[in-house]
């Protein structure tokens, strides 16, 4: 699918559909009947109690988990399960996976980390050229993070490795961005920054942004619409809909210890 | 004093046989052999596949063996059990039914097992099996040459090329998958490259230690560098001095080669290690004050300048370089020059007077 055509995408077609996916790990059933249609221009805030199989619908849409049964197109493509040398379709989907150790003496800069988020663009057997290391730069500005370009990325903390992993996903230049609680380790600040540049990335670059969140607060300040996942798709809709609480008080039962 | 004449009338005799080709075609085997060994050694570790490629050294080892109880060209044999291996190791690995250290132990012993079997059914124990075992890069065979010249071309060939890949899969093999890189196949590639690269070495290092030669020189590349480029360079220069030099040394003291090409890099990872600026406190000249200043350990030492605000010892907020001018985020707390910081200490003292 060449760029152009996702550019002229009509605004009134879902640029994901998910027509009833189950995903299964040996034994246990992650994911069922999930249907969900996602529009261009969405900020889709994606909640649900531990287990409840948000992560592995990012994977799926992804590719990086074999469903057992149903389909999940992008662009009106299906996606492919089997990883095929930067296939085009992955051009466009950025992904923010969830924080884990890094080796603190790993050879990479953080710019070097932020590249890699660029390496599909830059294609197979080619190297990075000027404009690549102009837009890494400007991922790691949009976050924050130009000083801290020449650092090792194991010697940064928790929270700016998650910032650096965001811009990695931008260095892409996505059309769709997934994330998984991409502001479980940043403060306060920081948080309300990065929601601020989701927005501002949907307003000015018409991304498409599904984003995992813990914090409910924050889901519905940020969310254009909420899906509320337990193994399967419980609720969907607007964030200030009244049904909202009724919901989420049926998915997060009280705490009996 | 009597090692001195010896050395002296060592290199006389290894310069005057440079014209021999038994010997041009070693020293030529121990470039090759560093240079392959060691670049693919650079993945080898970042991907943490250490103890596979062990396992597959040991591998081609009872390869080796079964060739001499059959009777035929052991490098063939040791091709095959290579590649065997390369790809069992994959699957079990793929299936991630147990840790794969777990796995790699067993099948580790049972190679061993099998080596030392084959060997038992050998009718007398022969210098074969001691050639095999501690390598004899003076005896490399005209078939060995030619698969070493081959493989160190495609192999090298190879890693140049999807080098950026074999990173980001090193990095982060599940967002690799996401981009479309095929992490699997890509892991069998990179498997069966170091199952090749261990065998074509077999002869000349031994199968004791030519593992030591995948792992060794980027390890201690490992120590110096934040860069992969830097480290892949760094472990081939190290790579190819210590073959070349172990081969001098093994032909001037009359040593085995293989064992003398080991010691010596292994002395040069120990150097790496202990010099690694990776684990020491340093000193860098702040730019802007021009006041040098401890650097925590850990410090980008190699970065060379720095490129994030400091605090001095007296509470003044250091911006940036001369070198770089870099726009600092929005909200970075500035302080105004020549101003201090309040002292916390006395204004809880003179709160709790």
């Amino acid at each position: 699918m060449s760029i152009e055509k996702i550019h002229d995408w009509p605004k009134e077609k879902p640029i994901i559909e998910i027509r009833d996916l189950v995903v299964t790990y040996q034994d246990t059933l992650a994911l069922y009947g999930i249907n969900l249609d996602i529009y261009p221009g969405e900020i889709i805030g994606i909640c649900g109690p531990n287990g409840a199989g948000k992560t592995t619908l990012l994977k799926a849409i992804l590719g990086l988990v074999k469903p057992y049964r149903g389909t999940i197109k992008v662009y009106g493509h299906p996606i492919e399960t089997k990883g095929n040398l930067f296939k085009k379709q992955y051009f466009q989907i950025g992904y923010v996976p969830q924080l884990k150790a890094i080796d603190k003496n790993f050879p990479a800069l953080v710019k070097d980390v932020v590249m890699m988020g660029r390496y599909p663009k830059i294609g197979l057997f080619k190297r990075p050229n000027k404009k690549d290391w102009e837009i890494v730069d400007e991922a790691l500005k949009a976050i924050d993070m130009y000083y801290m370009r020449n650092r090792p990325i194991g010697h940064l903390s928790g929270g700016q490795q998650q910032k650096v992993f965001i811009a990695r996903a931008l260095a892409l230049e996505p059309s769709i961005l997934l994330l998984d609680e991409p502001t479980a380790a940043l403060d306060f600040r920081m948080t309300a920054s990065i929601m601020q540049l989701l927005r501002k990335l949907r307003d000015e670059k018409h991304m498409t942004i599904v984003s995992i969140h813990h914090d409910l607060r924050l889901l519905k300040e940020n969310s254009t619409r909420i899906v509320c996942l337990n193994k399967s798709i419980v609720w969907t809709g607007p964030p200030d809909d009244p049904e909202l609480d009724n919901v989420l008080r049926k998915v997060y039962p009280l705490p009996t210890i | 004093m009597e090692w001195i004449t010896r050395l002296i009338e060592g290199t006389q005799l290894f310069f005057v046989s440079l014209n021999q080709t038994w010997l041009q075609r070693a020293l030529f085997a121990a470039v090759l052999i560093g240079i392959l060994s060691s670049l693919i050694g650079v993945f080898v570790i970042l991907r943490g596949y250490v103890f596979m490629g062990e396992a597959i050294a040991h591998s081609a080892f009872a390869g080796a063996a079964l060739a001499l109880v059959i009777g035929v060209d052991p490098l063939v044999v040791i091709l095959i059990f290579g590649l065997i291996s390369a790809i069992s190791i994959g699957a079990v690995n793929e299936k991630k039914v147990m840790r794969d250290e777990v796995i790699i132990g067993v099948f580790f012993s049972f190679t061993m097992a099998l080596a030392i079997f084959f060997i038992g059914l050998l009718p007398s124990y022969s210098t074969n099996v001691e050639s095999i075992l501690f390598g004899r890069v003076l005896l490399i065979t005209k078939l060995n040459f030619d698969l070493l010249i081959i493989f160190t071309i495609i192999i090298v060939g190879m890693i140049l090329l999807l080098e950026k890949e074999f990173y980001m899969i090193t990095f982060d093999s599940e967002l690799a998958q996401a981009m479309g890189i095929p992490v699997k196949i890509m892991d069998y590639v990179f498997l069966i490259m170091v199952a090749l690269a261990i065998d074509v070495s077999l002869n000349a290092i031994g199968a004791l230690l030519v593992f030591a030669f995948l792992v060794t020189p980027a390890a201690a590349a490992y120590q110096w560098t934040y860069r992969l480029e830097k480290m892949m360079a760094l472990s081939v220069i190290i790579g190819v001095f210590s073959s070349v030099g172990g081969l001098f040394l093994s032909f001037v003291f009359d040593l085995p080669s293989g064992a003398t090409m080991v010691m010596l890099v292994t002395t040069i990872f120990f150097v790496s290690f202990a010099l690694s600026p990776k684990r020491k406190a340093g000193t860098l000249e702040c730019p802007t004050c021009k006041e040098a200043f401890e650097l925590e350990p850990h410090s980008p030492k190699e970065s060379g300048i720095i490129t994030e605000p400091h605090v001095h010892a007296d509470g003044r907020i250091i911006l940036l370089s001369d070198k770089e001018k870099i726009p600092l985020p929005s909200d970075y707390p500035l302080l105004p020059e020549n101003e201090q910081t309040p002292d916390n200490n006395k204004k809880e003292k003179q709160r709790r007077a």
